[in-house]
């Protein structure tokens, strides 16, 4: 998937991923984290995941741990890229536009 | 007990699901998504939340797929970015959907096909179906054609004539007795009827004759004196004819046509007509015979 800037089918349920991010833009977020924060199901939250991503609004990494030592296995962290801060800034700012505090 | 085992349970069947999902997806995803899930899987806490997540991840497969291969499409096109339409694409890549893609590979065929008739290919097609038509010959005899038998031409003028029986009997003695030998009467024969035994008649089919072809016509043997009195009549004349239709004597007038002029006219054109005379038959064959014929002098014809 290429990492450039590209257009992305906005819809609720990528609004309600892009605002589990919005709250702290500089956080590394699991899916699992971001289910937690936005309720979405699996089954919509990881394709929209890969989609932020492939379109250059995330990246995403390893989680760096040693999975023995932890105890647990690594997880993929998500994160937004300087692109994705400011396309996801200028949708909710269009959302925003007209409407009354 | 029950509870570890139920937990236990949901447990291996949701990491069995997350795997399996993971190996649906495309290749280059496909390890870094089972990794991940079974990390998030780890962090649910209940085993029924573990249970929708790797529900979920099943569910997530067909989406991801879906755009893999969408984005592959759109990444093919986007070499082509020297057309226009390969720009837009590229920068466009949602906008393709199966839709589109359908829709464009119809249109590419529809001009292709367009294109074949174009340069030609329909012409060779064309030129293959036979313009003339050969009609082979089937040596098979026909059938006989069917003769209707033509009918019999009534002869109307057949009259049948009977013979009256003859007048004369003859008695036929019978030859002298054998020398020395007894000569037996034998009882004549008994007849049921009173008299003798009669031949049997003789019918002869005779047919009359009269004027034939050629015979001339009573308007060129009109007396002109008699058309200056308007005088009209019929002549009844006989005449005796021979096989070949001539007369064998004068003709006569039998019934007159009270008019002088035309009864000499009538016998006139009877004479004329010799030769002409249709020759009276008997079973066929002609004979020597006299018979009476009737001439009508007619002003109106």
């Amino acid at each position: 998937m290429g990492k450039e800037d590209r257009e992305v089918r906005m819809s609720l349920q990528t609004l309600k991923v892009l605002e589990a991010f919005l709250e702290n833009p500089t956080d590394q977020l699991s899916g699992a984290e971001v289910h937690q924060r936005c309720k979405l199901a699996s089954g919509t939250l990881y394709p929209i995941l890969l989609r932020l991503e492939a379109a250059g609004w995330f990246v995403s990494r390893w989680e760096s741990i040693n999975p023995s030592s932890a105890g647990r296995p690594r997880r993929r962290l998500y994160r937004l890229t300087p692109t994705g801060l400011k396309r996801a800034s200028e949708v909710f700012a269009s959302f925003n536009r007209g409407v009354l505090a | 007990m029950t509870s570890e085992r139920m937990v236990d349970w949901t447990d291996k069947a949701a990491c069995c699901l997350v795997q399996h999902a993971a190996r649906r997806t495309p290749e280059p995803l496909s390890a870094r998504l089972e990794e991940e899930w079974l990390a998030d899987l780890a962090q649910r806490r209940s085993g029924f939340s573990r249970l929708r997540l790797g529900i979920g991840c099943y569910w997530a497969t067909y989406s991801i797929a879906r755009e893999q291969r969408v984005a592959t499409v759109a990444l093919a096109r986007s070499q082509l970015a020297h057309t226009s339409v390969a720009g837009f694409t590229s920068e466009n890549a949602t906008l393709f959907s199966r839709r589109t893609v359908t829709f464009l590979l119809v249109a590419s065929l529809h001009a292709a096909v367009l294109l074949g008739l174009a340069v030609g290919v329909g012409s060779k097609f064309i030129k293959k179906t036979p313009t003339e038509f050969v009609v082979d010959h089937i040596d098979k005899p026909l059938p006989p054609p069917i003769v209707l038998p033509t009918p019999p031409t009534p002869d109307w003028n057949t009259t049948q004539i009977i013979l009256p029986e003859p007048d004369v009997k003859l008695t036929i003695e019978p030859d002298a007795p054998p020398v020395g030998g007894e000569v037996k009467e034998t009882p004549p024969e008994t007849q049921s009827g009173t008299g003798p035994s009669l031949p049997p008649a003789v019918t002869i089919n005779r047919v009359q004759g009269g004027p034939g072809i050629g015979f001339p016509s009573a308007h060129d043997f009109y007396p002109p004196s008699a058309i200056r009195r308007e005088e009209q009549g019929i002549a009844t004349v006989s005449a005796c004819v021979d096989v070949r239709g001539r007369l064998t004597s004068d003709p006569k007038i039998i019934h007159s046509t009270g008019s002088q002029r035309l009864d000499e006219g009538a016998l006139t054109l009877a004479v004329a007509g010799s030769g002409h005379y249709r020759a009276t038959t008997e079973n066929g064959k002609p004979v020597d015979s006299c018979y009476a014929f009737r001439i009508r002098f007619d002003l109106k014809n």
